[in-house]
């Protein structure tokens, strides 16, 4: 349970607001880099952070996140054309170049200089992997270049798709690392996902239903731990990294590529869940893309041309009981992806969490609640930089691990829960 | 015209969503395990809360030894200096959370354990003060903690204990 205040503190992300500023600390996804796939493609909306913005890609492969709209009178850029290294306001020929300095107004001398004294609001933003990232920071602070494992292996090593929920960031976060309910909502898919199945790991799965749970604190976050019982009195550990603010890894699955989310505010009631798939060591094969782009694993089925999935509340998520009470889905919606975001998007837009009743098995959530309001308030009261902005922390990487029973599992796996280049997940 | 999860989960509908109790306050007991905890159990304890109680330390009638019913034999003293039988208080908590400083051999926690197990409690561990203890202290501390708790929570700061307990409404 929160407090109203404090409901509202991890919940807003808004201009001025305490976890709007941690966000800002960080290099953030803010879009796909395929939706700008060449110089002087079509400009593309983007909304972060509750801010209207448009990206694009100028004649010399520079990209820039400003302003949405015109400075003159207020029209969308999103109808600019984007041509001779700017965008161009259609209405009246404003033009701006990838930093948002109006570099043309045409209606004026250009001995005036009237078109420097214009400059719209812009973001640095970058290609790293698949991912176009910005940082909507001070530029004094603005921190290196990020560098998540999946963000720097060869393209053909990575998958990354992203899609529209409708719902606040935070409760669509908690689901990724809340480990309790992937044996009742994804019961379905472990035996049956081509992404997920024929690993041997998988027989601890089903032969102990209750796993057991650690939550451990690490520097960019915290580590959760699920353990159920192996061989020889060992034990079989999922170890699931969760960086600030919102990064998770899931715990790989034999060879089967290893996936995981970032969940990035668009405003307080929508979020973007971009979600990797990718493989340390060797390329991804045709047959695992062509699964990812169907929406299998972790990934979503989305409306062709957009990014909401086609499962979604305005067809009740493709809702079959027949389906649940055959037992071939718990909640008769198929999908990973959805399974979550439909149970997510109920709770409300921003969900009360005065209501709730956690229990223990929700610590995992109750820590990273904590870690962000701690961070947030340290940011704002003291500017303490916040975890996981020190690329230290983003080299990170989940495991499972069969260990003796006495061993702290943070510390045991030490190197297998960092990145080591060359080397596979530690894996079973 | 909209399907009906388009209409319900919208910020208007949420607005009627009963505005009422819907759980009753839950009778946690937070144990302390060594006098490291001790401290943060007495600062803990005079914090207003609902239904919380709590205990700072554990005796025995003679030295606990595992497998014997010694969960019987064991007794509770409360901040105020009572005293009262470790089996009784079981009887009465809904969750039962033992706080440990890593290094600790957390003797009492298969005794306690034993009692949460034979009234099916559920029971979590929260270790404290792990930059301070070696690797093999802490796994000493684990392996008497790991097959007595349902949950183990590894702190770096003891404010995370309150945030726990607040957040499960203690």
């Amino acid at each position: 349970m929160l407090r109203k205040e404090q409901n509202d503190l991890v919940t807003q992300t808004g201009p001025g607001t305490p976890m709007g500023q941690l966000f800002r600390s960080y290099w953030i996804p803010a879009l796909l880099s395929e939706q700008l796939p060449e110089n002087d493609c079509p400009p593309v909306r983007v909304k972060l952070l509750s801010e209207r913005l448009v990206a694009f890609r100028d004649s010399q492969g520079r990209y820039g996140l400003i302003d949405e709209f015109c400075p003159h009178r207020g029209a969308s850029l999103w109808f600019g054309r984007n041509e001779e290294s700017g965008l161009r306001c259609p209405y009246h020929g404003w033009k701006f170049d990838v930093t948002g300095q109006c570099v043309e107004v045409p209606s004026e001398p250009v001995e005036s200089h009237f078109c420097d004294k214009i400059k719209l609001k812009s973001y640095p933003l970058v290609k790293r992997g698949p991912v176009l990232w910005t940082y909507m920071g001070p530029p004094e602070k603005q921190p290196p270049l990020p560098e998540w494992e999946f963000a720097m292996v060869p393209s053909d090593q990575v998958f990354v798709s992203k899609r529209l929920q409708e719902c606040n960031w935070l409760q669509a976060m908690e689901g990724g690392i809340d480990s309790s309910h992937v044996s009742f909502l994804h019961r379905g898919d472990l035996n049956s996902d081509p992404l997920f199945k024929g690993a041997k790991g998988n027989k601890y799965n089903l032969g102990d239903l209750s796993p057991v749970f650690e939550v451990v604190e690490s520097e960019g976050g915290l580590y959760i731990g699920a353990r159920r019982n192996a061989e020889n009195g060992n034990y079989y550990w999922r170890i699931t990294p969760w960086v600030m603010p919102s990064f998770t890894m899931v715990p790989p699955r034999g060879d089967h590529p290893v996936h995981g989310h970032f969940w990035i505010p668009i405003d307080d009631e929508n979020c973007w869940a971009y979600t990797y798939d990718y493989h340390a060591t060797r390329p991804l094969t045709a047959e695992e893309r062509e699964a990812m782009r169907a929406g299998k694993g972790v990934h979503s089925r989305n409306i062709p041309g957009t990014f909401r999935p086609a499962a979604n509340k305005d067809n009740d998520y493709l809702m079959d009981r027949a389906a649940q009470k055959a037992g071939r889905t718990f909640s008769g919606v198929e999908g990973i992806a959805i399974q979550d975001a439909s149970l997510q998007e109920s709770m409300g837009p921003i969900v009360d969490r005065t209501k709730e009743n956690l229990v223990s098995t929700d610590n995992g959530i109750i820590m990273a609640r904590h870690r962000l309001m701690r961070a947030a308030k340290a940011l704002v009261e003291k500017g303490v930089t916040p975890p996981g902005v020190d690329t230290a922390h983003q080299r990170v990487r989940s495991a499972s691990v069969v260990l003796p029973a006495d061993q702290p599992f943070k510390d045991a796996v030490k190197e297998a829960l960092a990145v080591r280049p060359g080397m596979a997940h530690a894996s079973v | 015209m909209l399907s009906e999860s388009a209409r319900m989960t919208t910020a208007a509908e949420a607005k009627f969503r009963i505005n009422a109790p819907n759980s009753k306050p839950r009778a946690i007991k937070v144990i302390a395990l060594d006098k490291r905890s001790e401290e943060v159990v007495k600062r803990l304890a005079r914090e207003p809360w609902n239904k919380a109680s709590f205990f700072a330390s554990v005796h025995f009638d003679s030295p606990p030894q595992e497998g014997a019913d010694w969960s019987m034999k064991t007794w509770l003293n409360d901040l105020a200096g009572r005293t009262s039988k470790l089996i009784d208080e079981i009887s009465t908590a809904d969750l039962v959370v033992m706080v440990v400083a890593a290094g600790s051999k957390a003797e009492a926690a298969s005794v306690i354990g034993e009692a949460c197990m034979l009234k099916r409690v559920m029971t979590t561990a929260l270790i404290l003060d792990r930059a301070s203890a070696s690797d093999t202290a802490l796994s000493d501390t684990l392996l008497h903690l790991r097959p007595y708790a349902s949950m183990l929570v590894v702190a770096d700061d003891e404010d995370y204990i309150k945030s726990m307990l607040v957040a499960l409404r203690a």
